[in-house]
């Protein structure tokens, strides 16, 4: 009895340290219940605004839920290193951009450190790295050094630009984490347009004047190319294909051009043998593509072999928006330009979307630093009469024709197929260039519906498993089960307190974990009863049969728990997202029943065994 | 209450037919997993999966018919209600593409009933190979964690016997996931991360059970001859009996309301747990305990342990 009021201050503090942690999410939940009571919207507005401290205190102390209870999107997204370290390069040749190209393949399915790759690669096939990278006299140690440095700096640059994004385009709590060398975790909750905000993180926003070639020379390349008999590879992404095969009667059965004769629109779903079938070219000198082969020409464009073929520093880009004829066909234009941009974003000091003043069209005003306008009055002047085109991340939005030298550093993008991309794409000049591509590689949104669904199902799920393992230790061991439920209570009580006290978010696996303890706590509390029963049989006392079982129990109790701890503890480090949830709360159940499940029963037996509550028959 | 009160099973004498039954067990297993092998969800494999919700409920080969004419290849399941199927097709980067025609393909052929996609989940092959890397390495680590644990708290021959029933139980319960893989419609058995997460609580709590019964031969044993260890055994796994069903009997009911109620996200994995625990309760009766008794009679060494 000597230390049981230590004991009981103890309970009594982590008692109420778990109320007091718990008390925000109840009001939260008060506050919520409230608001929607009042009959008026004015009323609530007028409840929310005099209690508005309160309120958004609850809110922010309450439990967080997760992405998968409350809706939302969880991205995993990867920067491409490998782009990052082209660019980095110099006197690039034929062989680099082989040894790139397998070490792009290769490092598809893992996530090993790029440049460890790159070195690696290079080494295998005796290359000194300075023969690409940096300055002749470095070793090859120091210029991985330096291209970590600059892969690092690249992921932490990406992330923040990201950020910078999400924050502008406005989504509560975003959480963007960098995981390993390359990948951006980013999850949002509550989002309503996920095709926009994936838009919105995924643009380079890469964005460069170049010089439109001359008309003669477009067509010059487009006959060598379809003299060549190039076939059309495959298109990349496999949503692609279905899309295309989803519109067969979007194709053009009678474009002006060539198209009309091979492509026939049974044909179409089809991926078309030729490069040839699928550009035409109109009399006005026009080179197009029509809409349902767009991806194929796109990723044919792309290849190497392709690039061979085209004149000195030119690229072929297709533009961002298709025209449309009367009949309502749409086809995409082809432009030639020059390679080497005469001016890059990086000038870019503002950017505003409006809509143009002659059509009513949405576009995008953006005005340059002094050095930007400088040299974007010096090339505009000296290329009067010929076209810029204005590409952003390799498409063209529009390639006017300059009509004189602009001196004030003003230039506009417009080709925009509505408002919204227009604002996306201040957004996105704002927030500055991703220093390489992005792409997703794992994408997980959960819709609200399917999360109120989730919660509803994990509430009786921790209903129905604390009754039944409450109802089974009462039971099978009568008082004393009603001992371990209290504890059982508390348990859960300091659970959902430290997850709410460190913000940590509930999801679905977390409550699956909760439940889980529930079962397991109580496993002390079995090996203690057991224990006592058989000590008792013995025809021990109770007050010593008590004492015995809890000391002799306790190393088993302290085994099974390290165990499991431990096992909670890995699957915390090796898993992700979702799992870490279930790893979480079941590392809190297990280490807090070591408590409630030992401590806080000894207690009440001790208190009911001086007031003499409690008989050899209160065990069962 | 009280079951199994005072139970006197001759476990160590019969031991050679629990290992017959844990042989068969595990071969049986082994066989279906390299026969049939594993039904691999999305996290190891890859692709993506969309769970199209309808107000009212649906015949699921109306939807794959109507999907699968709009361009969408892949498997449409029932999922959870009748109300909700579950479609399973190929990694998508890029998921507008795929929502959109979804949407579009099911709100003109099936007008009376609006369809609402509830959740999508699209993982590349390059994570889906990771996770795998990952799961491997924690269950391996777990292993070797739970051998040295034991080591120290007791002896390594009993460790070696906790870690070797701990592979049998997660072994067992893979077979199993592999002969039932794919049978059930309500439940689909596909190992993904949740199963992993199955694994590691199995592997943790497989010697929860294990650890009850050693503890007891460690306070049994001191200073009695080894020929003395059989009885010993039988003793110890006797009194030992009730708490090691009623602890795994109390895990068991919070396992089974999770497969009732926690919704079909949660079933694989309660599924794995119920079917883990239910093995692991046997095998640390009549793989563990028994294994330890066969590597000290082979020894012929007196059992030096550690601790209290």
């Amino acid at each position: 009895m000597k230390n049981n009021s230590f004991k009981l201050i103890l309970i009594a503090v982590v008692a109420l340290v778990s109320v007091w942690s718990i008390w925000p999410t109840y009001r939260d939940y008060a506050f919520t219940k409230k608001l929607g009571s009042f009959r008026s919207g004015e009323d609530s507005l007028k409840y929310a605004l005099e209690h508005r401290t309160e309120i958004e205190h609850a809110k922010d102390k309450s439990l967080k839920l997760g992405l998968d209870l409350k809706g939302g999107m969880h991205l995993v997204m990867e920067v491409d290193l490998f782009d990052l370290i082209e660019q980095k390069a110099w006197n690039k040749d034929a062989n680099f951009y082989r040894i790139m190209a397998k070490l792009r393949s290769a490092s598809g399915n893992s996530s090993d450190n790029v440049v460890d790759l790159l070195a690696a690669e290079f080494k295998k096939e005796n290359i000194r790295l300075s023969r690409y990278f940096y300055d002749i006299r470095n070793t090859d140690q120091e210029i991985v050094g330096k291209l970590n440095k600059e892969s690092q700096d690249a992921l932490v640059r990406a992330k923040e630009i990201i950020r910078n994004r999400i924050d502008q385009y406005g989504v509560a709590e975003p959480v963007i984490q960098t995981q390993g060398s390359r990948r951006i975790i980013i999850e949002l909750s509550g989002v309503t347009d996920e095709a926009r905000v994936r838009r919105l993180l995924k643009g380079t926003a890469k964005l460069e004047f170049r010089l439109v070639k001359e008309p003669e020379l477009l067509l010059r390349t487009i006959e060598r190319l379809n003299s060549a008999q190039i076939q059309a590879s495959s298109p990349q992404a496999p949503a692609d294909s279905a899309m295309a095969a989803a519109k067969p009667s979007e194709a053009p059965a009678a474009s002006a051009a060539t198209v009309a004769d091979n492509a026939a629109p049974s044909a179409a779903p089809k991926a078309p043998r030729k490069l040839s079938d699928v550009i035409g070219v109109m009399q006005n000198g026009l080179v197009f593509t029509p809409d349902y082969a767009r991806d194929y020409v796109a990723s044919t464009l792309n290849r190497e072999d392709i690039r061979a073929l085209l004149p000195q520093d030119t690229e072929l880009l297709l533009s961002a928006k298709p025209l449309q004829t009367e009949k309502g066909e749409k086809y995409y234009p082809i432009y030639l330009v020059q390679k080497t941009p005469e001016l890059t974003g990086g000038v870019i000091t503002e950017a505003k979307a409006t809509f143009g003043a002659q059509n009513s069209q949405p576009e995008v005003l953006m005005s340059m630093n002094e050095e930007g306008t400088s040299k974007w009055a010096r090339i505009t002047g000296a290329n009067i009469g010929k076209q810029i085109a204005i590409v952003l991340d390799g498409t063209v939005y529009s390639a006017p024709v300059v009509q004189s030298r602009i001196p004030s550093g003003n230039s506009v993008i417009n080709g925009i197929s509505g408002l919204d991309e227009a604002k996306d794409l201040e957004i996105i000049l704002k927030a500055g260039a991703l220093p390489a591509p992005v792409r997703i590689l794992e994408e997980r949104t959960v819709g609200p519906s399917l999360g109120s669904d989730y919660i509803r199902s994990g509430l009786l799920s921790l209903i129905w498993g604390f009754t039944a393992v409450a109802v089974f230790m009462i039971v099978y061991y009568h008082k004393a089960g009603i001992a371990a439920d209290i504890a059982l209570v508390l348990n859960i009580l300091i659970v959902i307190s430290v997850l709410a006290g460190f913000s940590a978010a509930l999801s679905l696996p977390g409550i699956a974990g909760i439940v889980l303890t529930m079962g397991m706590a109580v496993d002390a509390n079995v090996l203690i009863y057991e224990r006592i029963r058989e000590e008792l049989d013995e025809g021990k006392s109770l007050r010593l049969a008590v004492d015995a079982g809890y000391n002799r129990a306790f190393s088993s109790i302290l085994d099974s728990h390290v165990t499991t701890l431990s096992a909670a503890f890995l699957l915390y480090v090796y898993g992700i997202g979702p799992i870490q949830g279930f790893a979480v709360t079941l590392m809190i159940g297990t280490g807090a029943s070591l408590f409630t499940a030992v401590v806080v029963t000894r207690v009440i037996f001790d208190l009911l065994l001086g007031g003499k509550f409690m008989t050899e028959k209160s065990f069962g | 209450m009280r079951v199994f009160k005072k139970t006197n099973f001759n476990f160590i004498k019969h031991r050679k037919v629990a290992y017959i039954i844990s042989c068969v067990l595990l071969v049986s297993g082994l066989v279906s997993l390299f026969t049939r092998g594993l039904n691999y969800g999305i996290d190891f494999k890859g692709g993506s999966e969309v769970v199209i919700g309808f107000n009212k409920p649906v015949d699921v080969g109306a939807v794959r018919a109507i999907l699968t004419s709009a361009g969408v290849n892949g498997s449409v399941k029932q999922y959870g209600k009748d109300s909700a199927v579950l479609l399973r097709t190929d990694f998508h980067g890029e998921t507008t593409n795929l929502k959109a025609l979804i949407t579009n393909a099911l709100a003109s052929r099936l007008q009376g009933n609006p369809a609402q996609i509830l959740s999508i989940q699209a993982v590349g092959p390059s994570i889906a190979s990771d996770m795998k890397f990952s799961a491997i390495k924690a269950l391996v680590a777990a292993m070797i964690g739970i051998l040295l644990y034991v080591s120290i708290r007791f002896e390594f021959k009993f460790a070696a016997a906790g870690v070797v029933a701990i592979f049998h139980d997660v072994l067992t319960v893979l077979g199993l996931f592999s002969l039932l893989g794919g049978i059930f419609d309500f439940m689909p058995l596909e190992v993904d991360q949740s199963i992993i997460a199955a694994f590691l609580t199995i592997a943790g709590y497989s010697i929860t059970d294990t650890v009850v019964v050693y503890d007891r031969i460690r306070e049994r044993v001191r200073g009695q001859k080894p020929a003395d260890y059989e009885r010993i055994f039988n003793e110890s796994m006797n009194q030992t009996l009730s708490r090691t069903i009623i602890t795994s009997g109390t895990v068991m009911i919070s396992v089974l309301v999770l497969f009732f109620f926690a919704g079909p996200a949660i079933r694989g994995f309660a599924f794995a747990m119920f079917a883990g625990i239910l093995i692991g309760t046997y095998s640390s009766i009549f793989v563990a305990a028994p294994l330890v008794f066969d590597m000290h009679k082979r020894a012929n060494s007196a059992i030096k342990l550690r601790g209290a």
